[in-house]
């Protein structure tokens, strides 16, 4: 692929019935709607634009795309002018060209003159659009009033803002507003004086500014611009690729001199992000070559050893050497392997394939186990299938939307702001969250409900807006009559309506006002088409299933299910939480969401693979290290997965782990579970491996190498070198073939391959015979399962709970600028915004222990100790304490308790009981932690190769 | 007990009316304060209330009463009506101002009010959109774009949710017959809006009115409380401007009014399809929502019948400036300038010979004595380079320097200009300086840039006059065709007929006439 | 923190708890099932193991569970 620029065609597409008109004696039909600049466009005539892009709305600022129009007078702007039926349009004129020129003249009396030096080099519309009016001469001179003494802001660690280059077009001030929707860019000042200003007036990295890079990649000039291209020149080839981010499943292109990548841009074909990103895909991916990476594999006799760099070979061998060994001492079930989200679909199913052919077992397990496990209990239980029911530009079709249990814009930005655009447009919103996400109220968006409930409680106050909903004649009773369970549905609306079941009962124990509730619960039930989006709070408690299946319930009840602007969404944590929980990589099931019990399903991989499959499910991870602890679980393989800083009681992990006896761990970093670890094979990123994700909307997209890995190899070519080793003679040369197999073998998949992937840009399963053109939505006219089930979900108080030595209960989250354990994003300058993990504290709770802003202070549960900072805000509710786990020193994790969801083991992350005292250094065990981590990150270089 | 009729608007008041109204209460008189006549060299008028109808005195002042009151003071008038100012005057706008208590509602009622909007409610709302289009009348803010056509197009719009507003931001320099009228008659305004209310299907208006005007503003919230329960259900509000000249642009008030920054909108969409927080509205000048009773009441054809041309019904013309016989003026279509001027006017203050006027405000084009024959008719003054506008009239002697004037447009454009259009935001500036260069006699030698080796295409000679002259008129070309609205687009009015028609001033001659294109 | 075994009968435990809403017997056979589908055949055999050990005193609902699971295998 070489470097081209993608298409602008200056105003957005539109929709209405076709229009004819003639522009420069040429005829064309388009939709009523259409700019005369965007029908210009189409076909191949590019009236001269500034001020228009097509991901704006038109403004009609520049004054350069005038044209001329039979029977009206004066030069209209093509940009703001939609054609009409009849319409003759005439795009360049003598008077047109003298107008332009006239324009341009103006600009450049006020402009630096350094293009040949000029970052933005060739790659500048003021600069294409100077030349294609033909300017030659400023006769005004360049010695008028002028901006070019303007200093430069480079306070953001990503793009510097040049307030010479400037034309003042506003794109960046409408890229915030109207793509971004955070509004922190405003025009300071009028005519001449104008200027672009951050806030009120402050440098970007203080302002409201997040940092998404939607207004530098609107800029048309150098006025702002990635500092990469700035360091290294403009790109020469780009490659459209998907983000490794977050489960939105941004695609970008990435634009590449050589080898080296100069930024990474979003596609405007995306059809989850729609060209725009957030400060994580578009800028944080400097950790891909990162000093830190470990690219030469190692191994080491025990965990108190330096590291020793070895040979593939060797370090392989060793693998399937200790592998094999252990199996032979402890049986075919003492060892096992872990998938990641973070890799590709085609990964996941090889690990799994390892462990199931290989292995001989089914204890493999993914880390969905500790996000959204309880979703693909949860809905397949209730509708037949373990995924969101809809695509995300539904949410444009929404009235009403709930979010529960999710902070959108710092963990799902980009969607965040698809859903914010249409909250601007006057879709009410519900929020149930126990902290006031930034959601609640932000620049002209404010929640009709929050309902800051009590963590833990979730069961609870769903169960009540069901009572509202049924008690009040609210339910849509055709729809359940015709898509449900009829008996299911009876019992459990008598279980709803039951009175101890009502808002009013259950007040004191959620701590929202009853009349709330109902407030909320009519408007989800009658204000349209209702929309709920979920996250990890809904699912990281213990009856994390139940929530998910009291929300499904709810949908069902109101006939949300089936149709644009409604349905069931959860929010995936990383970018490939969906395609790893559908390849299989549950110990229950195989690719397709099929029990590993049945037996016809087994038949036909065993036939595919020439092995025989162990009926029986595996073990979980918790599972699996409380064996380690008992001494029958000797071994694991931990593809991308940092289990010590990300799975709950890091204690408990790190017992597990010291008690087994192989520890084969692959990553792109030495982190916290490689202390534990007497393997490392080093990974590979992204942008290293050819493969796919599939995003929180059941799309699968190509992700494609842009670059040679550091480490030699792709993660699923080192999968391939240990099953090889194991004896299992695998033969991928591509990972489309594995694809292909995948295809084969899971009746959802059917229809999916890389040509097809190629073709569409991306596809949503199921895809098979029955829907051969994928499946943006789910459930249309009947459930996966038949008829849709109501559970009934009754509310079982979490054993965690508060008492005089644990008076406070702490919930976690995650923040823009990092992502999880932060093994990639605090290796990049993301780290500018969120250095360290704080305690946000109730200022209430604050003043009754003494503690100031900033202050370190003692985190407890019964669980463990550590030590942070504290920042005191009534974000969250007296009683209620918060924190993210981005960084490792914080030790989140050694807080939280190995309670989890009753159905699926996923954790109780969000739900534990402590005490915040002031202190002035950190726990023991972080101490002695930071020692063992620092011996144990010791590497013995090999000796340098004759 | 006597009663008098001292008039309270800003411009009496500037002029002593105060003192003069306590005066007269000290005296013993009951003091009705009204709105102005219009006439300002003979404020502050008093009319004393007799047998034989109000006596008019002024201007008159303090010391005045005893004078006054028996009837010896040196400047009784009469009759106000037989006034020469007013004799002639044909008030179906402003027939109220002056004569009654403004916020008076029986006065009102009394005088003619209401009746516009009971004739309305009677009619369907098409029956009075076609009233008004066949009463001819055109928008009086200056664009004189017809007043029942915009209508039409809001009624037209299915919503469920309408507006009418009313632009009271007369920010044009001589300019005060919006205020006239807001401080004199506000109910006329009120009845206005709400038949503009009835007749699109709209429930609620605002009234933008510059913070400048404060009588104004207080006028018309009193008002608009005094009648809530006479338009009801239709309801209005006032809204201050914050003092930006360019938010009386009809679209950059929208957003005002929305609470953001003043920022000019593209059209299309036209406010009459999206406009106010998206919906169909009606933004109508207050000259033109106060002609829409009078219609209503008296019959389209009642308007119609007078005027000239295209241009139908009356304009309150405001006359302004070194002028003798300064104040509003409402007559017909037709009047010539030079009647305005000399006529009416009395020709300058200064008692020097007029030189030029200004028409249309700071952005109107100055004419020069020989062309006082023009009738004052939309089609006419854009023939004539030169717009009606909000029918100001600014008077200049011979005293005047027009270059100086021409580079006051674009130094006002430039201070005005609310930076979202390239010709107006940059265009403004650089004719200042221009300007500036071009009245020094000191065109502009080759900068320090341009003569370097590096930049091959610029000239290295020094501009000529008449180099920067044609510059100054690509530059007005460029504004005047290029700019987003009227602001930047007019600006070139008052620059090019100033060289067009005082080239002298510019510092060449007639041969620069013939340099233009 | 538990054992394995103390776990175990917790995690068998609060799997009843949930479904306890439908009664006492479906819902020993829920949680039953649940095990079948979801406990790995170490994990079963220990709960057998718990079941045979008079030394633990497990309480009645899991007992009942982890009796159907001895009839299940």
């Amino acid at each position: 692929m070489t470097f081209t620029r993608e298409k602008d065609f200056g105003t957005p597409a539109a929709s209405g019935e076709a229009v004819s008109l003639t522009i420069d004696g040429q005829e064309l039909t388009v939709p009523a709607g259409t700019s005369i600049m965007r029908a210009a466009a189409m076909v191949e005539t590019d009236i001269p634009k500034l001020c228009a892009t097509d991901s704006l709305e038109s403004f009609g600022s520049c004054r350069l795309c005038l044209v001329e129009i039979e029977g009206r007078n004066g030069y209209p702007a093509s940009c703001t002018t939609p054609v009409a039926p009849g319409m003759v349009v005439r795009t360049e004129t003598d008077k047109l060209r003298k107008l332009r020129r006239g324009v341009m003249e103006l600009y450049i009396s006020d402009h630096p003159l350094d293009c040949l030096t000029c970052s933005a080099n060739g790659d500048c519309e003021l600069q294409d659009q100077a030349g294609a009016v033909g300017l030659r001469d400023v006769r005004f001179g360049y010695e008028g009033e002028n901006h070019l003494e303007g200093c430069k802001d480079e306070s953001n660690p990503y793009f510097t803002f040049d307030p010479a280059k400037c034309i003042v077009c506003s794109r960046c001030v409408r890229a915030c507003d109207e793509t971004q929707g955070t509004l922190a860019l405003t025009v300071d000042g009028r005519g001449f004086a104008s200027k672009i200003a951050a806030s009120q007036d402050e440098d970007f990295l203080s302002s409201e500014c997040v940092s998404c890079g939607a207004c530098v990649q609107a800029c048309p000039t150098s006025a702002l611009i990635e500092n990469t291209v700035i360091e290294k020149g403009t790109p020469d080839r780009a490659v459209v690729t998907t983000c490794a981010y977050c489960g939105v499943g941004c695609t970008f292109r990435a634009e590449m001199r050589g080898e080296e990548l100069v930024r990474m841009v979003p596609w405007k074909d995306g059809k989850a992000n729609h060209g725009h990103s957030c400060v994580k895909g578009r800028f944080a991916w400097g950790y891909a070559r990162h000093n830190d990476r470990i690219v030469n594999p190692m191994v080491r006799g025990s965990v108190d050893e330096p590291w020793r760099e070895v040979s593939w070979e060797e370090a392989i061998g060793h693998v399937a050497r200790e592998f094999r060994r252990i199996q032979n001492a402890y049986g075919t079930r003492s060892i096992g392997g872990i998938t990641s989200s973070r890799c590709t679909n085609e990964e996941t199913f090889l690990v799994q394939k390892l462990v199931r052919q290989g292995f001989g077992n089914n204890n493999v397990d993914t880390c969905a186990r500790v996000c959204h496990s309880p979703t693909g209990y949860g809905l397949k239980t209730t509708f037949g299938t373990s995924a969101g029911t809809q695509d995300f530009d539904s949410v444009q079709h929404a009235d009403v939307i709930l979010v529960i249990g999710a902070n959108p814009t710092d963990g799902h930005p980009v969607f965040a702001s698809h859903m914010k655009r249409r909250l601007r447009q006057g879709a009410k919103l519900i929020v149930i969250d126990p902290r006031r996400i930034d959601l609640v109220r932000s620049p002209h968006i404010e929640a009709s409900h929050h309902l800051p409930l009590r963590p833990g409680t979730n069961v609870a106050m769903l169960t009540a807006m069901a009572h509202v909903i049924v008690t009040e004649g609210l339910v849509d009773e055709a729809y359940v009559h015709e898509r449900c369970d009829r008996d299911a549905y009876a019992e459990w609306a008598e279980f709803v309506s039951d009175p101890s079941r009502s808002p009013e009962a259950i007040e004191e124990l959620t701590g929202v006002p009853a009349q709330e509730v109902r407030a909320a619960a009519r408007l989800y039930a009658t204000g349209g088409n209702a929309a709920i989006y979920y996250g990890l709070g809904v699912t990281e408690h213990s009856q994390g299933s139940s929530t998910v299946m009291a929300i499904a319930n709810l949908a069902m009840a109101t006939g949300n299910v089936g149709k644009e602007g409604a349905g069931v969404n959860p929010l995936r944590g990383q970018n490939n939480v969906q395609g790893a929980c559908d390849m299989g990589s549950f110990p229950h099931e195989l690719s397709g969401y099929r029990h590993i019990s049945d037996a016809e399903t087994r038949a036909l991989f065993e036939k595919d693979w020439g092995a025989t499959l162990d009926p029986e499910p595996g073990l979980r991870i918790p599972n699996m290290l409380d064996a380690a602890t008992d001494g029958t679980f000797k071994g694991i393989f931990i593809q991308g997965e940092d289990i010590l800083q990300s799975d709950p009681n890091t204690r408990h992990v790190a017992a597990g782990l010291a008690a087994m006896e192989c520890v084969v761990v692959q990553d792109l970093f030495l982190n916290e579970t490689a202390n534990y670890a007497h393997v490392f094979l080093p990974g590979s990123t992204f942008l290293e491996k050819d493969g796919t994700f599939t995003n929180a909307e059941r799309r699968i997209q190509l992700v494609r190498k842009v670059m040679e890995p550091l480490n030699g190899y792709a993660d699923w070519e080192v999968v391939q070198l240990v099953a090889n080793a194991m004896g299992l003679g695998w033969g991928y040369t591509h990972p489309s073939q594995i694809m292909d197999e995948i295809a084969r073998l899971t009746p959802t998949f059917a229809g999916v391959n890389y040509d097809a992937l190629e073709q569409r840009g991306s596809v949503q399963w199921p895809m098979n015979e029955a829907a051969p053109d994928g499946t943006p939505m789910m459930h249309i006219d009947h459930f996966v399962r038949g008829k849709g089930m109501f559970v009934v979900t009754d509310y079982v108080p979490t054993d965690e709970r508060t008492g005089p030595r644990f008076p406070l209960l702490l919930t976690t989250g995650r923040i823009l600028s990092q992502y999880n354990v932060g093994a990639q994003t605090r290796r990049t300058a993301n780290v500018d915004w969120h250095a360290e993990d704080r305690l946000e504290i109730h200022p209430h709770d604050a003043e009754n222990r003494g503690v100031r802003d900033g202050d370190w202070v003692s985190l407890r549960s019964r669980a463990g100790e550590t030590t942070l900072r504290a920042k005191i805000t009534d974000r969250v509710a007296p009683g209620v304490v918060y924190t993210t786990f981005h960084h490792p020193d914080t030790q989140a994790n050694v807080i939280t308790t190995d309670f989890s969801d009753w159905a699926t083991n996923c954790p109780e992350y969000k739900v534990t009981a402590v005490q915040v005292t002031p202190s002035n250094g950190p726990s023991d065990w972080q101490k002695s932690y930071r020692e063992l981590a620092e011996a144990s990150r010791r590497i013995e270089t090999a000796e340098p190769a004759e | 007990m006597t009663r008098v009729f001292i008039s309270k608007d800003m411009a009496s008041v500037a002029l002593g009316a105060d003192a003069v109204a306590q005066a007269f209460a000290k005296a013993g008189c009951e003091v009705v304060r009204t709105g102005s006549h219009g006439l300002f060299a003979i404020e502050p008028l008093v009319e004393v209330e007799t047998s034989e109808g109000r006596v008019a005195y002024g201007p008159v002042g303090p010391d005045d009463v005893a004078a006054v009151l028996d009837g010896s003071h040196g400047t009784r008038i009469g009759a106000i009506a037989d006034h020469p100012f007013f004799v002639r005057q044909q008030r179906f706008t402003f027939a109220r101002c002056g004569v009654t208590d403004p916020l008076s509602l029986s006065d009102y009622g009394v005088h003619g009010g209401w009746k516009g909007l009971e004739a309305a409610t009677a009619l369907s709302a098409q029956d009075v959109v076609d009233a008004v289009k066949a009463s001819g009348l055109r928008g009086r803010g200056g664009a004189g774009f017809p007043t029942g056509i915009k209508w039409q197009t809001v009624l037209d719009t299915p919503a469920d949710e309408k507006f009418i507003v009313c632009n009271a931001d007369e920010g044009d320099s001589g300019t005060f017959a919006d205020r006239m009228l807001m401080e004199g008659d506000p109910y006329c305004l009120i009845e206005g809006m709400a038949i503009a209310g009835h007749a699109v299907g709209a429930g609620r208006g605002y009234i933008y009115i510059r913070s400048e005007y404060p009588f104004a503003i207080e006028a018309m919230r009193e008002a608009i409380a005094r009648s809530a329960s006479r338009i009801a259900p239709f309801t209005l509000e006032v809204r201050v401007g914050a003092g930006a000249y360019v938010c009386g642009e009809e679209t950059a008030l929208l957003d005002s009014i929305e609470g953001k920054r003043g920022q000019v909108r593209a059209k299309p969409p036209l406010p009459a399809i999206e406009g106010l927080w998206g919906k169909p509205t009606v933004i109508n000048n207050v000259l033109s929502l106060a002609a829409v009773p009078f219609i209503l009441a008296e019959g389209a054809q009642s308007y119609a019948d007078v005027g000239f041309g295209r241009s139908r019904g009356t304009m309150p013309i405001q006359i302004a400036g070194n002028v003798r016989n300064g104040g509003l003026y409402e007559v017909g279509f037709g009047v010539t300038l030079g009647e305005l001027v000399n006529g009416i006017g009395g020709g300058t203050a200064s008692g020097r010979p007029v030189r030029a006027v200004q028409v249309g405000g700071p952005l109107g084009a100055y004419f020069p004595p020989s062309m006082f024959h023009l009738p004052f008719d939309y089609e006419a003054f854009a023939q004539a380079g030169g717009l009606i506008g909000h029918a100001g009239i600014t008077v200049f002697d011979d005293s005047v320097d027009m270059a100086h004037m021409a580079r006051f447009a674009m130094e006002f454009c430039a201070v005005e200009s609310c930076g979202k259009c390239t010709p107006c935001r940059i265009g403004s500036t650089r004719g200042v300086e221009l300007i500036d260069r071009i009245v020094a006699k000191a065109p502009r030698a080759a900068g320090a840039l341009e003569t370097m080796p590096q930049i091959r295409n610029a000239s290295r000679a020094a501009r000529t006059h008449d180099e920067e002259v044609e510059l100054l008129r690509d530059l007005c070309d460029t504004m005047k065709h290029g700019s987003l609205c009227a602001l930047g687009g007019f600006t070139p009015y008052p620059v090019l007929s100033a060289l067009d028609h005082f080239p002298e001033d510019f510092g060449g001659g007639d041969a620069l006439r013939e340099a233009a294109e | 923190m538990m054992n394995t075994r103390e776990h175990l009968i917790y995690m068998a435990g609060q799997i009843f708890r949930n479904f306890a809403s439908r009664g006492e017997e479906a819902a020993v056979s829920a949680t039953a099932e649940h095990l079948v589908l979801y406990w790995d055949p170490h994990m079963k055999a220990q709960a057998l193991d718990i079941l045979d050990d008079p030394e633990i005193d497990l309480p009645e609902p899991v007992r009942a569970v982890f009796g159907k699971l001895r009839v299940a295998a």
